[in-house]
């Protein structure tokens, strides 16, 4: 028995300023009819308890359904969307269920952004770093000040952002759907120096939604989850090299080895939070070595990533995985794609946690 | 009131002290007051304090508004080394318009101002770091 995208949908990533999280699910729903033919639903969101004041938010999105099967709602920070999908596969290959809803939704625009950005900053530990003013950003910036000192210029990093607003441009759901030029980072505000708000994700609400069966569809319309997998980082703090993105360089050594897989050949959505974190990835990884050519690679983020496609926290991670499911099967937007394999990667705040899943045509 | 006395009550020693966890299994030390070694696992630890001096290994200066205290930006983030060989990250304060904090700069652990409710309501203190001043 194994473990099968059969269906999905999305949502565009947007300042959905006149829904909500239950208006949310039911919109990306509405796209998928046989979404609600499942006998189990997970829901991945981070931040409903301090954006919405929910607690239980699946129950109460279930019941807003009108669907009253057993549903969970599975929270790990920005990869909650990944982690939800994992359960998902468990729970249909280990036989329990038969067909699995993984929801993914984040409400995250209700705010000033300073109110946002510290609900966000809470992927990492309250005690330890947020109390003493250390947030996402300037780990991201720390990570870039090292990889620059080992020799990467500041236009690598601006070339990842400015291919992945071009990617975006193709991509209905993308948040960002316009070019940028290199020139544009000159002016734009910075966050933690030398990060700027260009080396950022877009943040904004969003909804995906899955269907992980136990069984393949009769056609051609599915791929198959071949691999999930997670592993734990250390503390940022406590690295050798802060840029070591270890767990994530770990996950991803082992998936492309075990399955035979080249990131230049293979449909891949890393996680680009922050533009030094993919680029830090791929160097460990061995790609890059020469400079920054990014257009070697043939199906990198399609998307448009974090980047552009948006960052709705909690759901991104479905976001991804539907994207690559849409490439495996049909199109994503404009784009298709000749390959049978492609690659999900995850992770929350500066590689605390990562997770990768592989999915086969 | 969004800040808990008692969480913060918890956690004294690791915000109003520099305490050191070494590990008696794999011999790594790390920050903070710990039961277990976030390297190996082990739980064979015992805790000493740091005498407070150290080097920055990194720093950012963060320009962006994140949160709703009167800590307004721009503000020194940074990674230190102390002198005990064990790495700790927090803000770095007390620096002078003329003074720059690099790689290497000398640091001491003070105690400073870490959050606050609103005018009337608890206020959190820990420790931060300040430049060490060289004649
Ligand atoms: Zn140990």
């Amino acid at each position: 028995m194994g473990a099968y995208i059969v269906s999905g949908a999305v949502v565009k990533v947007d300042r959905h300023f006149e829904r909500g999280y239950r208006d949310l699910a039911y919109d990306v729903v509405k796209e998928c009819p046989d979404c609600l033919d499942v006998d189990y639903v997970v829901i991945s969101s981070a931040l409903p308890e301090l954006t919405a004041h929910q607690v239980d938010l699946s129950t109460h999105i279930a019941q807003w359904l009108g669907r009253r099967v057993p549903v969970v709602r599975v929270e790990s920070g920005e990869t909650s969307g990944l982690a939800a999908v994992d359960l998902a596969a468990s729970l249909v290959s280990s036989g329990r269920n038969r067909r699995v809803l993984v929801l993914g939704l984040e409400k995250v625009t209700d705010y000033p952004t300073y109110v946002t950005n510290y609900f966000y900053s809470l992927i990492l530990d309250y005690e330890f770093e947020v109390l003493r003013s250390v947030s996402p950003p300037a780990y991201a910036a720390l990570v870039m000040k090292e990889l620059m000192r080992g020799g990467v210029k500041r236009e690598c990093f601006s070339s990842w952002a400015v291919k992945m607003h071009e990617n975006a441009t193709s991509i209905p759901h993308a948040m960002l759907r316009f070019k940028i030029s290199y020139d544009s980072f000159k002016d734009s505000q910075v966050l933690a120096e030398p990060l700027t708000l260009h080396d950022s994700f877009a943040l904004g609400d969003g909804a995906a939604a899955l269907v992980v069966s136990s069984s393949p569809n009769t056609n051609a319309s599915s791929v198959e989850i071949v691999f999930s997998a997670t592993e734990v980082g250390l503390p940022a703090y406590l690295r050798e090299n802060i840029s070591d993105l270890t767990a994530s360089v770990k996950l991803l050594k082992l998936s492309l080895e075990r399955y035979g897989l080249d990131l230049k050949k293979v449909i891949t959505e890393l996680h680009d939070s922050y533009t030094p974190y993919p680029i830090a990835i791929l160097r460990s990884l061995g790609y890059l070595d020469g400079g920054c050519d990014l257009n070697e690679f043939e199906y990198l983020n399609t998307s448009g990533g974090l980047k552009a496609r948006g960052h709705p926290i909690g759901a991104t991670g479905v976001y991804q995985a539907y994207e690559v499911f849409k490439l495996l099967t049909d199109r994503l937007g404009s784009k298709t794609a000749s390959t049978d394999y492609g690659l999900v990667h995850s992770m929350s705040g500066p590689d605390n946690v990562s997770r990768v899943l592989i999915l086969k045509r | 009131m969004k800040l808990s006395p008692s969480q913060f009550w918890r956690i004294r020693e690791s915000q109003y002290r520099l305490i050191i966890t070494e590990c008696g299994s794999c011999g790594r030390k790390s920050v903070f007051k710990r039961s277990v070694c976030p390297f190996c696992g082990s739980s064979n630890v015992k805790h000493v304090e740091s005498e407070g001096f150290g080097k920055v290994l990194d720093v950012t200066k963060v320009m962006y508004r994140w949160n709703s205290s009167d800590e307004r930006p721009p503000l020194l983030v940074g990674v230190v080394e102390l002198d005990e060989g064990v790495r700790v990250v927090g803000e770095i304060v007390g620096v002078g318009d003329n003074e720059e904090v690099k790689e290497g700069t000398r640091v001491e652990a003070v105690l400073r101002r870490y959050a606050s409710d609103d005018p009337y309501g608890v206020i959190y203190y820990g420790i931060k770091f300040k430049p060490i001043k060289t004649a």
